[in-house]
Order: structure tokens, then C-alpha cells, then sequence
């Protein structure tokens, strides 16, 4: 008698945790994270779905964080679950699921549900969605780093456009600095990402891609070490300890929330962050609301300006159960209807190039106009399956010079000969 | 040998009942310890990157490892992470302890909010640290200014010895109280009639700690140091939150680095990663208990 008992207390148990796989497939599982306000809206949008076509969508919640909803994807993938069928990925990570045959061709569906893809960003498309020539996802929103400066501080002193160069951005900095600290003590020129994670490599590419540098791709290597890269990092590097116009905690604390808290508190002249920015800095309790002015970011004086590409992208599962019901999700969240819905409700930025002419948008968010052309030519981070790595070897380096721990020229030559053993690794 | 011992000592009825109280443990230990570290270490033996195609390639993964320079700093980071934050938390431990063994008014309060900081999630306790250390602001920037100790603000992350020493405070703030805690049940192991003995004997009280207290205490201190020394080695969640590894990777630990792998698909090399903090904190177990020497008479 005692001994069913246990019997039965361990099977309760194991079938406890091991749980029950779904067998329905006109149910869906749909995984996603993000600030609360942006759960709602997908929960409206999904309400929507399923009236229209009857498919049910359960929602996996993720947290806000890029890394851990990037973790709960890999373990699910890994573990080859059919859950969840359908899901949300940084631009970052599409080359490794891609690469790891974790994702869904979807040329075929989009075919024959007439998506249109020249509707879309057609460097996007080409540059983030296709891996080997298939297409594995489609763009839900995209980004790109923007310059925000304050419109009414420029005009107090005299100086009319945004600066277009490095060089001015530097002396309108020095000068209005110095001015402003007579009555903010803690008044900064220029504001940016330097802490040591994956927008750090965002900013650097926008430095260094604007002096013609950046990651170099060529014959299998993977290489920065490069006259351009070097200019642009000793830029970086004196924007902190020479000139001392960006905080000195830029490379501990500054993440693009930190930067834009301090931005809209007021504390700062300029600011690199992205798109969604804009919608906090003219919030209702924002000190800065309607002072501040948006343009693409500066260059040096050969280069022209560059922006880094980010943004999500929905895909299906290659172990999905009902990839023809994901499809149906992926081509209603994509439509331009839908679209249009999460701009204005969310303020991101479409993939789609139609919607930055539409009138309801441009009257609701103006300088959707010039976002256009900074996301036309916005610069992709490599596409490879083990940017991840690369990443982190360049992350710790430029980190490291920030900080003064390292020195440049000695620094670069080292970080490519790690970089060559990442790809010895990993490119095979 | 063992089981001759038990059997001199208990019926078979009474092992039988023994082993079936200790069955829902012994599953629990198979089920979440035994089989995912013997997975673990399985995994560490294959090229298992989730682009790449899976390769057995016995024990690779480890001499990568021996040659990664980027594993051994984070290593010689963690252990010296250990050994200052735990010294450090005994040193606090051990005074709060015999503080709070003391008649003090309000004690069974004080005894309960010793506790708080031991209570609260690290990250979120990393999260207010987060807040201490701002630069712009931060609560230590604050007092120091107030206080004229300087006229510009710090930045106490900005550099590796400050990082380092950020996440020590961090890391004591948090378990000192736990240290507190075991040290003192050990403290109210020890009959008052030996202590007033010794005062018969006139012994002062530094006499009294180190030849009564601290001998008395050592099973106790050994377990506390058990505990905080294989948690110090698995820290993740402080530094996750508080440095990311910063700057420039200084203060990035073995689990941090692990994490990265496994994060990027590289399961292989992670778990060669894991297993290797799994060695050491089992190796210094071992040594802790033999030290403490558990299973044999105490007193």
C-alpha cells in the first residue's frame, strides 16, 4: 500500500515537471518581452488576430532584457521544443539561429500570401532577413542611432544646424559646456553608449564607420585593426579624458536608458541613442519637451555619416507544429495596416518604407521624414553565426581603452590576432 | 565497513525506515544534481556549437581551455573574489555574532534585522548597489562630497581595483548576515559554565575567544565557510547586474564567462567551462570537510 503511494506520488511528480505538450495546432505559441506597455499593445493586436482568423495565440512572456529573452529561445531551439512556434530576435543574433538551422524558410509562405517584399527596406532585407539566400525572417520594427541635440541651446548661442562633423560637435560642446556649467555643474557636452555590452559596438561602428573604418570582413578574416579605427577610437577615448565633454562613468554606467535619463533631465547638449528616444524625450514631465531637435550623427571630415542597424525580426520556429498558422501571424504583424498601428502606438519604426510618407504618421511624428534616409543607409553589424564572440572580443577591447587600461595601437594588434582565433574556431 | 557499523547499531526495520526517509532526497539529488552534471560533462566532450555540426572530440574543449587566457584571468579573478570577500564576511561575521550573543537591549530585533539584507534577491540588492555607486547620483558621491572627503565625484566602477572592491562590499553586505546567523547558533552551542569557569580562572576575554570560543566554534565556522566559499565561486547575479565584467572584462567571473558561451551556442565549450568551476568547488568541499572532519564525534 505505502509503496503504490510513492509509486504514484513519483510518477505526479515527473509528469509535473516534464508537463504536457500541446496537440492542438490552431494554436500558436507566440514568445515576446519588452517594456509593459508594449505587452499590451501586442496583447490588443493579438485579440484582433484571432477574431480575424480564428487561430488562438498564446503569449510567452519574456522579460525586457535582451540577453535573457535571447536565453530562453536558445534552451527551447536547443531542446528542439515545438514551443514556442513563433518568436521576436534582435538583428544581432539572426546570423547564429539562422546558421543553427533554428528558423523556418519563409520564401515559400511569402509567395503565396503576396507579401510584398519591396515594400520593405531593401538593404534590410537583403543585409539582416536572408541568410544563404532564404529568407528566415521578416522585420517587426527597425533602428538606427540618431543624433539628438538641444534645438533651444544651440539657438542661445548663435549656432543654427546640428553639427554635421565630429569636430563640431566637439567645439559647439567645449563652448556651450562651459557656458552652461556656470549654473549646472553637471552639465555634459555629449552623451553616449560605452558601457561594456553590445551597444558599445553599435556606437563604435558609427564612430569608426564614419572615418571609412569599422569590423573588416575580407577572405575569411575578421579584422580592426586599421589607421581609420585607430583615429576613431582615440577620438572616443579623448571625448571622455581630453576634452571631458562625455561623463566620466561613460564607460561604466552609460547604457541608452542612462543616456537618456540624462538627456532629458536636462544634463546634456547631445546624445547618440535610438529611435525610441524621441517619444520619452517629449513626454508631458520631460524637462526637455519640445526643445530638442533630431538629425543623422556626425562624421569626420573624409567620411560621411553612419548609423548602426538595429531592430527586431519575427521568425517561425524550425520546430514548430503549426508553421501555416505562424505564417498567417508573421504576415498580419508585417502588413502595413499593422504596422502603422504600432508606430503610432508604440512609436517604433517600421521596416516598411511606405509608412514613413504616410500623412497620419508624418502629422503625429514629423521628423519621421528625415528617419527615412538614415534607415535606407543604415550599416548592418556582420551577419556571421558567431558575431556573438567577435562581439565580446571587440566589446572587452574598446571597453578597456576607454577605461585607459590599454593602450590603442597594442590593443588593436591583439584584439585581431583573438579575432583570428574566434573564426579558426567557429568558420568552419 | 560503513554498513557492518550501521547494522551493529540498527535493526533492518530501522534501516529500511532510514533509506525510505531519505528516498524524496536521494531522488531530488539524482534528478537535479547528479544527472544534469554528469550531462554536463558528456556535453563538454563534443564540438557541440549550435551552428557547427556535432563532433565527439574527447577532452578538446578542456585544452582550449588551459590555453584561453580569457579563462584563466576570469579564474584567478574569482578565486581572489573569494578569498577577500569571504575573509571578510567571517571577520564581520564573527563580530556581529558574538555582539548579538551578548545581553544587548532590543536583541531578538536586532537578530531579526541583521537578517534583511540576507533577504532581499542579490538582484536586487545588486540593483541598490547600482544606485550607491552612480556616478552622477549616487549615494557614496553624495557623502563623500558632503563630507569634503573630495571635491569631484568618483567614478567607482570606472577601474578595475574599484570594481573589484565594489562588488566585494556588494557581495559582504549581502551574506555577512548569513555568516552571522550560522556563527551564532554555533555560539549558543557553548555552555555558559565553561566561559564562567575560565572567569574563575581569571582569564580575560581575548584568552576566553581563542582558547574556548573559537576552538568550540570551528565545526561551524567550517560550514559557514563551506557555503560562502562555493557560493562566492559560482557568483553570477551581482556582477551580472552591477559591472557586466567591466570595465574592460576585469571583473568578469568563471560562471559570467560560461554563460556567454552557452548564450552564443557554443554548449560545448560552456560546459567544459562549468565543469571546471564544478571541479574546484568540489575539490574544496572535500578539503572543507575534512578539515571540519563531519562524521566523526564533535567534542
Amino acid at each position: 500500500m505505502v509503496n503504490k503511494n510513492i509509486v504514484l506520488l513519483i510518477v505526479c511528480i515527473t509528469v509535473g515537471f516534464v508537463g504536457c505538450e500541446k496537440k492542438e495546432t490552431n494554436v500558436i505559441t507566440f514568445s515576446v518581452g519588452g517594456a509593459p506597455n508594449e505587452i499590451v499593445v501586442w496583447e490588443k493586436l493579438i485579440s484582433e488576430f484571432e477574431v480575424q482568423t480564428g487561430i488562438k495565440v498564446n503569449i510567452l512572456r519574456q522579460p525586457t532584457d535582451t540577453d535573457q529573452r535571447r536565453q530562453g529561445l536558445v534552451i527551447a531551439l536547443k531542446a528542439k521544443k515545438s514551443n514556442p512556434d513563433v518568436f521576436l530576435m534582435d538583428v544581432a543574433w539572426l546570423g547564429q539561429f539562422a546558421a543553427s538551422d533554428w528558423l523556418e524558410p519563409l520564401d515559400t509562405y511569402v509567395k503565396e500570401k503576396d507579401i510584398e517584399l519591396d515594400s520593405f527596406f531593401t538593404k534590410v532585407i537583403n543585409l539582416a532577413d536572408k541568410y544563404k539566400g532564404n529568407l528566415i525572417a521578416l522585420p517587426v520594427y527597425i533602428d538606427a542611432g540618431l543624433l539628438y541635440y538641444r534645438k533651444d541651446l544651440l539657438n542661445k548661442h548663435g549656432i543654427k544646424n546640428p553639427p554635421r562633423t565630429w569636430k563640431e560637435l566637439l567645439n559647439y560642446s567645449i563652448k556651450i559646456q562651459k557656458s552652461e556649467r556656470e549654473n549646472a555643474p553637471n552639465f555634459y557636452g555629449f552623451v553616449w553608449q560605452g558601457a561594456q555590452y553590445e551597444g558599445l559596438i553599435c556606437n563604435f561602428i558609427e564612430f569608426a564607420g564614419s572615418n571609412g573604418g569599422g569590423i573588416l570582413i575580407k577572405d575569411g578574416k575578421v579584422l580592426i585593426n586599421s589607421p581609420e579605427n585607430r583615429e576613431s577610437l582615440e577620438f572616443m577615448k579623448d571625448l571622455i579624458t581630453k576634452y571631458q565633454i562625455s561623463p566620466p562613468n561613460t564607460f561604466t554606467e552609460m547604457k541608452e536608458e542612462e543616456v537618456r535619463m540624462f538627456f532629458q533631465q536636462g544634463n546634456a547638449l547631445f546624445e547618440r541613442n535610438w529611435p525610441y528616444a524621441w517619444k520619452l524625450h517629449q513626454s508631458e514631465d520631460s524637462p526637455v519637451k519640445n526643445k530638442i531637435g533630431i538629425s543623422s550623427l556626425p562624421h569626420f571630415n573624409s567620411g560621411k555619416s553612419v548609423s548602426t542597424l538595429g531592430g527586431w525580426h519575427i521568425g517561425i520556429s524550425k520546430y514548430s507544429d503549426a508553421k501555416l498558422q505562424a505564417m498567417e501571424f508573421i504576415g498580419f504583424v508585417t502588413s502595413a495596416r499593422i504596422q502603422k498601428k504600432l508606430t503610432l502606438e508604440l512609436g517604433w519604426n517600421p521596416a516598411r518604407k511606405d509608412i514613413y510618407l504616410d500623412k497620419d504618421i508624418l502629422q503625429k511624428l514629423p521628423y519621421f521624414r528625415e528617419l527615412r534616409d538614415v534607415f535606407e543607409n543604415a550599416y548592418p553589424r556582420p551577419n556571421l553565426p558567431f558575431y556573438t564572440q567577435i562581439s565580446e572580443v571587440i566589446q572587452k577591447y574598446i571597453n578597456s581603452v576607454l577605461a585607459g587600461t590599454v593602450e590603442i595601437s597594442k590593443g588593436l594588434k591583439e584584439t585581431d590576432v583573438k579575432l583570428q582565433k574566434v573564426v579558426e574556431t567557429y568558420d568552419k | 565497513m560503513i554498513n557492518n557499523k550501521l547494522k551493529k547499531t540498527y535493526t533492518i526495520n530501522e534501516l529500511k525506515g532510514a533509506f525510505l526517509f531519505l528516498l524524496p532526497l536521494i531522488l531530488f539529488l539524482l534528478l537535479f544534481i547528479l544527472i544534469p552534471i554528469v550531462g554536463t560533462f558528456i556535453t563538454s566532450g563534443f564540438r557541440d556549437v549550435s551552428f557547427l555540426e556535432k563532433k565527439f572530440i574527447f577532452f578538446d574543449n578542456y585544452k582550449t581551455l588551459f590555453s584561453d587566457s580569457v579563462f584563466w584571468h576570469d579564474f584567478g579573478f574569482t578565486v581572489v573574489f573569494v578569498i577577500v570577500s569571504v575573509s571578510l564576511e567571517m571577520l564581520l561575521g564573527i563580530s556581529f555574532a558574538l555582539l548579538l550573543n551578548q545581553y544587548l537591549p532590543f536583541r531578538g530585533l536586532l537578530r531579526a534585522v541583521v537578517l534583511i539584507p540576507w533577504a532581499i534577491p542579490v538582484a536586487i540588492s545588486a540593483r541598490i548597489w547600482e544606485l550607491i555607486y552612480n556616478y552622477h547620483y549616487g549615494l557614496a558621491n553624495y557623502l563623500i562630497m558632503q563630507l569634503g572627503i573630495s571635491k569631484e565625484p568618483i567614478n567607482w566602477l570606472g577601474t578595475n581595483i574599484g570594481a573589484f572592491f565594489a562588488l566585494v562590499l556588494s557581495d559582504a553586505w549581502k551574506t555577512t548576515p548569513f555568516v552571522t546567523i550560522i556563527l551564532l547558533t554555533g555560539l549558543q552551542a557553548i555552555p555558559k559554565e565553561i566561559h564562567n569557569q575560565a572567569k574563575v580562572d581569571r582569564a580575560h576575554f581575548f584568552q576566553r575567544f581563542y582558547k574556548i570560543t573559537l576552538p568550540l566554534l570551528k565545526p561551524v565556522i567550517v560550514v559557514a565557510l563551506l557555503f560562502r566559499t562555493i557560493d562566492g565561486l559560482r557568483i553570477f547575479d551581482l556582477i551580472y547586474v552591477l559591472t557586466h565584467g567591466g570595465p574592460g572584462g576585469s571583473t568578469s567571473s568563471i560562471s559570467l564567462y560560461g554563460y556567454k558561451y552557452f548564450l552564443s551556442g557554443d554548449f560545448g565549450y560552456g560546459s567544459a567551462i562549468s565543469i571546471s568551476l564544478f571541479i574546484v568547488a568540489f575539490a574544496l568541499s572535500l578539503l572543507y570537510i575534512k578539515i571540519g572532519r563531519f562524521g566523526k564525534e564533535i567534542l
